[in-house]
């Protein structure tokens, strides 16, 4: 009985390792996304401070390829509005894995609450 | 209470983890701020390249060939730069225009640096680990609360009720006394110890108060105590001399003596204190007048002092028959030696008092080897207590009586003051700490029967005694001559 509960319990925390792995996988990526997003609010920032004599460019690669102001505008736009989509995407990911994190944690309690009376029957029985 | 040990156990495991998360975050804050300061510092030097970069219209610059070679160049259009904007975004700016988007992303840093610094702030950072302490404290102390129940009724009755402690009054101050009794709890209660230590301050002072209570009450014992220690001994040898009178046959003088005796103590009880002022009044008295005017009263008794020599024996100081013997030196003597025989009844030394403890042996005082021998009780101004030696010392107290009496009646009552005591005992033992205890007196023949020599008060009755019923001494008086010269003188 005991070791049947232990096989159990250890499936379950392993599980539950894989959980909190993802979570914290989703966790960089949306920090990641949160830099990229601040970031490209000071590209847009600049590019409209600047005037249009000057001549924007874009890297790509080892290559600077010149780029329209307004082009570049939209462009910085568009990735802006990419990021914050990507990141409200991941925020919801992360909810729905948190809260399945939280069911395994319950599940692990018991278990292991279970493992434990084993354990004291097994010992008062011996 | 298990549920709530368990719960503090708890507290002390997130107590310990919340500190690692924020020991973390401030390192983290640390590390920002670090290169922040840094990134601060490059642009900076970039800006002022930038403000001079424009002033000529090309550099000769050695210009980085490959990862270890330089090559001499020239830097044209000095004021043509193409700056980063992020995220792989570039523009070309004038000096001026690249200026102002430093400026522009020096801010950006700022404000997110700005965020690690309320996290370091040293306030912010105290109050954490305040709070984290208190935590922890009021996590052990939950233990120690616990604990503190289980015996908390106990230090409630060790401190309202009185303190035994067997020690001296006045000889330890209040303070030991506390510590006593924080010790006492702590060995009392066991664990509870911590928490005693956390006794409030009123409740110390209030176990202050109650301590100097004890100790003035304790005072008054003492002081109700001693006097009652004389008067119990007063009476008890007051009842000792009757039963033994009773046996003795005492004479007529000594049975009116009696009454006046047992009346003494009955009186003397309760003006104890009084008694001793005026005591001292009187000594007062004596010492300024020097004029043989010394009353005689019978409602005083002169004092004894006992002095405790430990192993059950106590010597007895007689005042009484120093006084009679000090009445009678200034008869002899005149008032001069009024003081000098004062002084030589003060014992202030150790050496007094074998000085006092005197032999007289065929009329010169011999000092005694042993202060602790019986026989020398009624023959001596201070004598030996020991029970052993008491039924000698009643027999000889009733022929002092009756000498005394005849003293009294015969000589000058009036003059002689054997009980208006000038002489306070405790003055004159000052060497001793003894306990200074008051008796019946004496008996008053001895300072009758002294033989003063201007040294020392001597013996009196010792060398009556000697006289008459033994015949033994003189034999043994003799001088020890050697065999040699025996025979020298039996051939002579």
């Amino acid at each position: 009985m005991a070791e049947a509960i232990q096989k159990k319990l250890k499936a379950e925390v392993e599980k539950y390792t894989q959980m909190q792995k993802d979570v914290s996988k989703n966790m960089s990526a949306r920090q990641k996304l949160e830099t990229q997003l601040t970031e490209n609010n000071i590209v847009k920032e600049e590019l409209d401070l600047l005037g249009s004599t000057n001549t924007v460019y874009k890297l790509i690669g080892p290559v600077l390829v010149k780029q329209d102001l307004d082009e570049a505008k939209a462009t910085v736009t568009k990735r802006l509005e990419y990021i914050n989509g990507e990141i409200q995407r991941y925020e919801t990911v992360l909810k729905d894995m948190e809260k399945k994190s939280e069911q395994h944690r319950e599940v692990l309690s018991s278990l292991q609450q279970e493992f434990q009376r084993a354990q004291g029957l097994a010992v008062g029985k011996v | 209470m298990a549920e709530k040990g368990k719960m503090n156990i708890g507290h002390l495991g997130g107590v310990a983890r919340l500190r690692e998360e924020n020991e973390k975050v401030v390192k983290d804050c640390e590390s920002r701020i670090q290169h922040w300061q840094k990134v601060s510092g490059d642009y900076e030097a970039l800006n002022e390249r930038l403000k001079t970069l424009p002033d000529q219209l090309s550099y000769d610059i050695m210009v980085p060939f490959g990862p270890l070679a330089f090559m001499p160049g020239k830097l044209v259009h000095t004021n043509e730069v193409t700056a980063l904007l992020g995220d792989n975004w570039f523009a070309k700016c004038s000096a001026k225009q690249a200026q102002k988007v430093v400026d522009h992303r020096m801010k950006c840093e700022s404000r997110f640096s700005k965020d690690c610094f309320p996290v370091l702030s040293p306030k912010e950072r105290s109050h954490c680990f305040i709070l984290m302490d208190l935590e922890t404290i009021s996590s052990t102390k939950g233990d120690y609360v616990d604990i503190r129940e289980d015996t908390g009724n106990d230090d409630a009755a060790v401190t309202k009720g009185k303190q035994r402690i067997a020690r001296k009054p006045h000889s330890m101050p209040k303070m030991d006394a506390v510590l006593d009794l924080k010790e006492e709890n702590e060995g009392g209660s066991g664990d509870g110890g911590s928490g005693n230590g956390t006794l409030t301050e009123e409740e110390l002072w209030a176990r202050l108060d109650e301590l100097e209570k004890l100790e003035e009450l304790q005072d008054e014992q003492d002081r109700l105590s001693d006097n009652a220690d004389l008067n119990g001994e007063d009476t008890s040898s007051v009842s000792s001399e009757e039963e033994k009178e009773g046996d003795a046959a005492p004479p007529v003088n000594g049975l009116s003596l009696k009454p006046s005796w047992t009346s003494r103590p009955h009186s003397e009880a309760p003006p104890s204190a009084d008694r001793k002022a005026g005591e001292d009044d009187e000594e007062e008295q004596e010492e300024g007048s020097c004029l043989p005017t010394i009353f005689f009263s019978h409602t005083i008794e002169p004092k004894k002092v006992r002095i405790n020599t430990g192993k059950n024996t106590m010597f007895k100081f007689s005042e009484r028959k120093e006084q009679k013997e000090h009445s009678k030196k200034k008869k002899k003597n005149g008032h001069n030696n009024g003081l000098s025989h004062h002084e030589l009844h003060k014992i202030t030394t150790p050496v007094d008092i074998y000085r006092l403890f005197v032999d007289v042996k065929n009329g010169e005082p011999v000092p005694r080897k042993s202060i602790l021998k019986s026989r020398s009780r009624e023959n001596s101004v201070c004598s030996d207590t020991s029970e052993s030696s008491a039924a000698d010392f009643e027999e000889r107290r009733v022929i002092g009586r009756s000498f005394s009496h005849d003293e009294a009646t015969h000589s000058d009552t009036s003059d002689d003051s054997p009980t208006a005591v000038p002489q306070h005992p405790a003055s004159r033992f000052e060497a001793f700490s003894g306990t200074v205890v008051e008796k019946e007196p004496m008996p008053s023949a001895v300072p009758h029967l002294t033989i003063a020599p201007p040294a020392l008060p001597t013996i009196l009755e010792r060398k009556q005694e000697e006289v008459t019923p033994d015949v033994v001494p003189p034999q043994q008086a003799p001088k020890r001559v050697s065999k040699f010269k025996a025979a020298r003188l039996q051939q002579v």
